[in-house]
């Protein structure tokens, strides 16, 4: 875990500087009457000490030490298919309010047992539609979500 | 005495009423098909069911959203012992040898006992929280800002002490928590913080999109990645009532189990999961055969089946009395109570007795419930497990997609949720863990506030957190617990070295 605690370390002392810096500007104050940015400044302070900690000791560490020596933290193969599935989440974030609960989860489901997982298309349409059907059938008109209709707004149950 | 036998009549009142039955039934129910399915913990379905119980009453949806915590515990040693797989974290020490007895052919003792176990230490847990609860709730009242700033820092601490890894990672997580809940305004300026002119951020980050974030999205990420091996036992799973001998060779874990559980459980940030393997460890320290412990030792099976339920119902305490949640699945349910118009804490009893008693009161009957309900429907239990991957993945993404919508009718919860979602991955991925920072979220506020305040009335001098005794006390606790580690590990060293 040396060179990932590198990282990680520096991604936080990053974060933790920024934290440090925002909170400044948004005023200290003093003890007596501790400012809206008094205790994040601190709290700032100490997990850049601690990340600067987790960096010092990912150079003491050699491979294998404690914990597993595999220095690749990722596979390779399972990236694109990561990276294809949180796509098309934020996409359904993106369009659920433009088009509508019923079609943004049929097109995430056709996306992901047919892109993703391969399966066949008969089998992808069927599951995808009956999905999409029984989960309105119990958000929107037995829990009354609420969820947004877009242009199937006529659509009314 | 009369009080709390009165009290507990009130709360079979409430309990009874044919409404709350049968959200404890829905509870109890939706919290086992969590416990069965791996990928799927109680901390996400509960976020996921949040949204869903604004339309009811908070009494009503308190004692749903309890059952499906400690419903959760139950269903969770179903996978451990059928599959090897644990359905929840707090079901993982139940594989070692509940699997084992299954593989043996003792899948329907390994089972029972723990349905059995678990109901003897819920209930355990429940009598304890009727007697313990109101005496703590008179205490914390006299708690004035130093007091609880002092014991949310044990709090923070107890669980970033008794995270699995790395312990400065941990009061990381703790600070980037801390941070993440001075998002939005500042209750005592006024002012923003923060929020970098994004309008969904004036009102802070919610604890509940980060969650299902947390625990949910980043979980189904990583199972992606791992392709969750099933093997099912084909063989029918019969004699579930467990033997004489069984009981015999159990029962003495049983208790151990229940009562240390329930002391874990109501330290902040103890909880089942670490119950479950502080039992593990004692049954096999204090058993005469340790050898038979990961071969298929029914007392490795009883002890932490029963430490995880009695620590699920003693973590209600800190949260019921204090308004501090004990582990993310509290503070998940302290969020919920939030959003009610209920101030979880010591004033909870007396400001909403209904709430109060009605749930503990529940927790009786949920166990009851869940003891009928899980033995005859192990069978059923076992058929979900064959839904394959591939359709289950989508369907928890959708799940969490609507829950995370409903909190406010908006995507920006989603977008949240989804962010919190990768960085989970990427915190599992370095060895990051989360629970300590949905606590931090949590807490943070009233942390910051009593801090502030406490200041204030001391007109900027510290010594009001050591001068006052209960809080001195947390604070020695809080640095004790930072002390223990680095000298354990300098005493390693040396032992090492020489």
């Amino acid at each position: 875990m040396g060179k990932a605690d590198r990282i990680s370390g520096s991604f936080w002392f990053v974060v933790s500087v920024f934290i440090s810096y925002e909170s400044n500007k948004m005023g200290l104050g003093d003890l007596r009457h501790p400012g809206p940015g008094f205790f994040f400044f601190w709290t700032g302070i100490v997990t850049a000490i601690l990340s600067l900690v987790v960096i010092v000791r990912s150079f003491k560490k050699r491979p294998g030490e404690g914990e597993e020596a595999n220095p690749s933290i990722f596979g390779k193969r399972i990236i694109t298919k990561l990276v294809l599935v949180l796509i098309s989440l934020f996409l359904y974030a993106l369009l659920m309010e433009w088009l509508g609960f019923l079609i943004v989860t049929l097109l995430l489901f056709i996306f992901l047992l047919g892109a993703i997982e391969k399966k066949r298309w008969p089998i992808v349409v069927l599951v995808s539609l009956i999905v999409t059907a029984l989960s309105y059938l119990i958000f929107e008109v037995g829990l009354q979500s609420q969820l947004p209709k877009g242009p199937l707004e006529f659509l009314r149950f | 005495m009369t009080d709390i036998l009165h009290n507990v009549i009130y709360g079979f009142g409430i309990a009874l009423q044919p409404i709350n039955l049968m959200y404890c039934f829905f509870g109890v129910l939706i919290g086992t098909l969590v416990g069965v399915l791996p990928g799927l913990g109680p901390a996400a379905a509960i976020a996921l069911l949040l949204p869903a119980t604004f339309k009811i009453s908070p009494v009503s949806a308190t004692i749903m959203l309890a059952g499906i915590y400690y419903g959760a515990m139950y269903g969770g040693s179903t996978t451990s012992i059928l599959v090897n797989i644990p359905g929840e974290a707090a079901s993982v020490v139940t594989c070692l040898d509940g699997h084992q007895m299954a593989l043996k052919g003792r899948a329907g003792p390994a089972l029972g006992i723990a349905a059995f176990g678990s109901f003897i230490a819920g209930t355990f847990a429940v009598i304890a929280l009727t007697f313990v609860g109101p005496s703590l709730s008179n205490l914390a009242i006299a708690f004035g800002p130093p007091e609880y700033f002092s014991l949310m820092i044990v709090g923070i601490t107890v669980l970033t002490y008794l995270s699995s890894g790395s312990m400065i990672k941990a009061l990381m997580m703790a600070g980037v928590g801390l941070v993440l809940s001075g998002v939005g305004m500042d209750t005592i300026s006024g002012q923003y913080r923060f929020t970098f002119k994004i309008q969904s951020l004036l009102d802070g980050v919610g604890v509940v999109p980060v969650a299902m974030g947390l625990f949910g999205i980043s979980e189904v990420l990583l199972n992606l990645e791992t392709e969750i091996k099933r093997d099912i036992l084909t063989t029918r799973v019969k004699n579930l009532f467990p033997s004489l001998k069984d009981w015999g060779e159990s029962i003495w874990s049983i208790v151990r189990g229940s009562v240390l559980g329930f002391f874990l459980g109501i330290i902040p940030g103890g909880g089942a999961i670490v119950a479950s393997f502080a039992s593990y460890a004692i049954e096999k320290k204090i058993s005469n055969h340790p050898e038979e412990f990961g071969k298929g030792a029914i007392q490795g099976v009883a002890g932490p089946e029963a430490a995880n339920n009695s620590a699920a119902g003693g973590s209600f305490i800190p949260l019921l009395t204090l308004g501090i949640p004990a582990n993310p699945v509290m503070a998940i349910l302290f969020g919920g109570l939030m959003i009610h118009g209920l101030q979880p804490g010591p004033l909870l009893m007396n400001n909403a007795p209904d709430l109060f008693w009605g749930t503990i009161v529940s927790m009786y009957i949920g166990n009851g419930m869940l003891l009928v309900l899980n033995l005859p429907l192990i069978p059923l239990w076992v058929k979900v497990l064959r839904v394959p991957y591939y359709l289950l993945y989508p369907l928890i993404l959708l799940f969490c997609l609507i829950g995370a919508y409903s909190l406010e009718n908006s995507t920006a919860d989603i977008m949240i949720m989804l962010i919190f979602g990768m960085l989970g991955f990427l915190m599992k991925k370095f060895r990051y863990e989360g629970a300590p920072m949905i606590l931090a979220l949590v807490l943070g506020q009233k942390v910051e506030t009593s801090f502030r305040r406490s200041l204030i009335m001391s007109h900027g001098d510290f010594s009001i957190f050591i001068s006052r005794p209960i809080s001195l006390v947390f604070l020695i606790t809080a640095i004790l617990l930072l002390i223990i580690p680095i000298i354990t590990q300098r005493k390693k060293l040396s032992t090492l070295e020489e």
